[in-house]
């Protein structure tokens, strides 16, 4: 394990660049907040970019009423400690359908009540641009990502025509239809995430740390029972073992991992050895060859 | 791992000397091997997960590309429509940290019809590894890829010398090759231009070195990366902070900005290099508390003594040395966008954080990649490297790139849809346009009004109507020989 974090201060500046480039260049901004560790930083670095004002956009969180109970009542204190506006969106009109992520697939589940959600919310707040915590080493697609992402009318993702991004230097100027996705942390790995969140003392949502909590086995993966709406199969019994998230979304398809981290300093030192890439436990990303790039196209951010 | 010690360690040890973060930019096209030196390099060097090592594995006997052997290849191959082709078209970013020092990969295509994304790519970098096939030599890419490094910037260049296992490990042919490249190297403006040969399928002299070649007795690739110098900046370079925003909060204004060059702290005297106004720095101010110097690369808000009243766009300067208020330049740029240059067409220049509307612009060169020489052109299109003059709708501060880079550089940007159309780096400037412009036609709002957008309102839609009518005006006027400068 190593201990850099040297490289940490170059990092925060550059996405500081980026947070006060899109926030002079486009007119309605807004910042997509997942509640997760890589929300976390990214509002960290919006404060520090803006201090001594406040960031000059709202925090939007998409709500598939399947979140951690932990991650909803953490949100809503972090708007409340900081006083910053926040706009909750669910996707009215799938839950009157009923979807769900037990009676349907991971993949129809994901784009109803997240990319269908979030591109209402967007449309529905007239943003022109939105900030996200993707980071380029979470997967091959992401790997070419750029800074400002444009999107085609309706949100759709055209890897073709991106546009091409030299130096620091930020073109912001929409075409007709067009708005952006930001990425200030494109050049961060979660590693970085992590010893950032340590150096800084940022609190994270409890289920990032190791403790004793209700789960089932599932395919090989382990599966947090959050509330009764849990379906068990039959012969499964939820049973308490020592858990922690690496990375958290809706809970019935967000893998747990066993783990002693029950700090954050023990989880920046399981992290940079771990054995297994973050996403492994994120059961969307594996429904198919190439998952994250077809979601991108959709217009999942 | 304790808190005490992280802090400790940032408290104590300012960035090192050679750098925290190395961003290293990849030329080379498939056939040299250069994703397999890369997937090498990170297979050996650096802390792959499992289930990736695995995914790597398995889909290497599906392809049974190399027989028994993993095709470290795998490791980089991104976007799907890529995986099918085979080959990489676009950038991809990839990082690795070993126990010195953080890593930045940029993988740039190496083909001729995609010198935009490797020039794109390299803009990024400070590093530049060559990848040049032992059998080969050095070719008319080698010089291609040279050439765009030296445009953008790049100061130290690594000439990787792969496949060395496939002629018998031959330090005579390798030092050719080294010799070549030199020559070839030395029209350019590099400080720093190091050879390694190396096998990348078995590993010689990546990340360990090769028992293969007792010849040489130099760095490994990983071993010269962890130790070279990624800063380029002299020491006593000019300070300038181009002003993003302007932070106000309660009695605090403050100027945000990422420090471009050299170095500040409070009471030293500054200039706004637009209007020639001076103030003193009162405050580094930062969410972190004040600070008692910035330098290059850091984002902060200056408060100054004196309210400049200026916004963004402005640069900030040391009052010795300040930029050149410019409102014609000449320029070395790579076309990027797949519409040509068309003099006639509205196109916006983008500097640090200005954007200026062009009157006129004209190419007069094109760079040849066989001889690196200019041959005179009026017409320039994707993947061309171009010489042309610009003049300005107003004057806008920069510097040249030779002198500093991060004030020296823009993008050009199409004026009717937002596209970014070329990059490019400013070889000479000027003040003072204006007295040859007289002839320009200006555009102005009151104009508009009272004729051609005379139905128009206040609506936002109305508004950019009127945008895009002023635009196709001043394209129209520009397709008969007249200069315009839209000011709406």
């Amino acid at each position: 394990m190593t201990a850099l974090v040297s490289h940490l201060k170059l990092l925060e500046a550059e996405s500081i660049h980026i947070f006060r480039e899109a926030a002079a260049q486009f007119r309605a901004p807004v910042l997509m907040y997942s509640i997760g560790k890589d929300s976390t930083v990214l509002l960290h670095l919006a404060r520090k970019a803006f201090w001594p004002a406040k960031p000059p956009f709202p925090l939007l969180h998409i709500d598939t009423t399947w979140k951690f109970r932990d991650m909803i009542a953490f949100r809503d204190r972090t708007a409340k400690e900081l006083g910053l506006d926040l706009i909750v969106h669910t996707n009215h009109e799938g839950l009157a359908r009923g979807i769900n992520p037990f009676d349907n697939s991971p993949s129809v589940y994901t784009d109803i009540m997240k990319t269908q959600a979030l591109r209402q919310a967007l449309d529905a707040g007239g943003f022109d641009a939105a900030f996200g915590g993707a980071r380029r080493d979470e997967e091959a697609s992401r790997a070419k990502e750029r800074v400002f992402s444009f999107r085609a009318a309706g949100h759709r993702w055209e890897p073709r025509r991106q546009r091409p991004e030299m130096w620091t230097l930020l073109n912001g100027r929409l075409g007709k239809g067009e708005t952006v996705r930001v990425f200030p942390l494109s050049n961060w790995t979660e590693g970085d995430v992590w010893r950032y969140l340590a150096l800084e003392k940022l609190d994270v949502v409890p289920l990032y740390l190791a403790a004793m909590r209700p789960v089932v086995q599932r395919d090989g993966q382990l599966i947090m029972v959050d509330d009764d709406r849990m379906r068990l199969e039959p012969g499964e019994k939820p049973e308490m073992r020592k858990i922690r998230f690496r990375t958290l979304g809706c809970w019935p398809l967000t893998a747990a991992v066993e783990s002693d981290a029950s700090d954050i300093d023990a989880v920046v030192s399981e992290v940079l050895s771990a054995k297994y890439s973050e996403r492994a436990g994120r059961l969307i990303d594996h429904d198919q060859a190439g998952a994250m790039e077809m979601k991108k196209r959709e217009g999942y951010f | 791992m304790h808190m005490a010690a992280l802090k400790e360690e940032v408290a104590i040890a300012p960035a090192p000397e050679t750098g925290a973060m190395v961003r290293l930019l990849t030329c080379g096209s498939v056939d040299d091997g250069k994703s397999t030196l890369i997937g090498r390099l990170l297979w050996d060097a650096t802390a792959i997960a499992e289930d990736q090592r695995a995914a790597v594995r398995q889909a290497s006997q599906n392809r049974l590309i190399n027989g028994e052997k993993i095709d470290f290849s795998l490791l980089l191959d991104g976007l799907q429509a890529e995986r099918e082709q085979g080959i990489t078209i676009d950038i991809a970013w990839r990082y690795f940290e070993t126990a010195h020092r953080r890593f930045v990969i940029i993988d740039a295509p190496g083909h001729e019809q995609y010198t935009r994304n490797m020039a794109t790519g390299a803009s990024h970098a400070d590093v530049a590894i060559l990848l040049i096939d032992a059998r080969h030599g050095a070719k008319r890419q080698t010089r291609r890829h040279a050439a765009i490094c030296n445009l953008v910037g790049i100061k130290k260049v690594v000439l990787a010398v792969n496949k060395m296992d496939l002629i018998d490990w031959s330090e005579q042919r390798f030092r050719a090759i080294e010799a070549e490249f030199r020559v070839m190297a030395a029209g350019f403006g590099f400080t720093q231009v190091a050879a390694i040969p190396v096998a990348a399928l078995p590993g010689d002299n990546v990340a360990r070195p090769s028992s293969a070649m007792p010849w040489y007795g130099g760095p490994t690739l990983l071993d010269y990366l962890e130790a070279v110098d990624a800063n380029v900046e002299p020491r006593d370079a000019p300070f300038r902070m181009p002003v993003q925003l302007v932070l106000r909060h309660a009695d605090f204004r403050g100027y945000a900005g990422t420090v471009a060059s050299g170095r500040i702290k409070p009471g030293d005297r500054i200039v706004d290099a637009r209007s020639g106004l001076g103030a003193s720095v009162r405050r580094i101010a930062t969410m972190d508390g004040d600070r008692a110097f910035a330098t290059k690369g850091d984002a902060v808000a200056l408060e100054l003594d004196t309210d400049l009243d200026i916004s963004r766009g402005a640069v900030l300067s040391e009052m010795a040395r300040r930029p050149i208020n410019a409102d014609v330049i000449e320029a070395r740029l790579v076309w990027l966008a797949e519409t040509p240059f068309d003099p006639e067409m509205g196109y916006l220049l983008r500097t640090a954080t200005d954007l200026t509307p062009v009157t006129s612009m004209s190419v007069s060169a094109l760079v040849d990649f066989e001889t690196l020489a200019s041959m005179p052109a009026h017409a320039c299109t994707v993947n061309d490297i171009a010489d042309c003059r610009i003049l300005l709708g107003r004057a806008t501060p920069l510097d040249l790139f030779s002198d500093l880079p991060g004030t020296g550089n823009f993008v050009l940007v199409s004026a009717v849809d937002g596209a970014t159309v070329a990059g490019g780096v400013i070889t000479w400037a000027q003040s003072g346009a204006s007295t040859m412009g007289d002839n320009v036609f200006v555009l102005n709002r009151e104009l508009l009004s009272r004729g051609l957008c005379s139905d128009l309102g206040d609506s936002p839609a109305d508004l950019a109507e009127f945008h895009r009518r002023a635009q196709e005006a001043a394209i129209l006027l520009r397709s008969v020989g007249i200069p315009v400068l839209i000011e709406i």
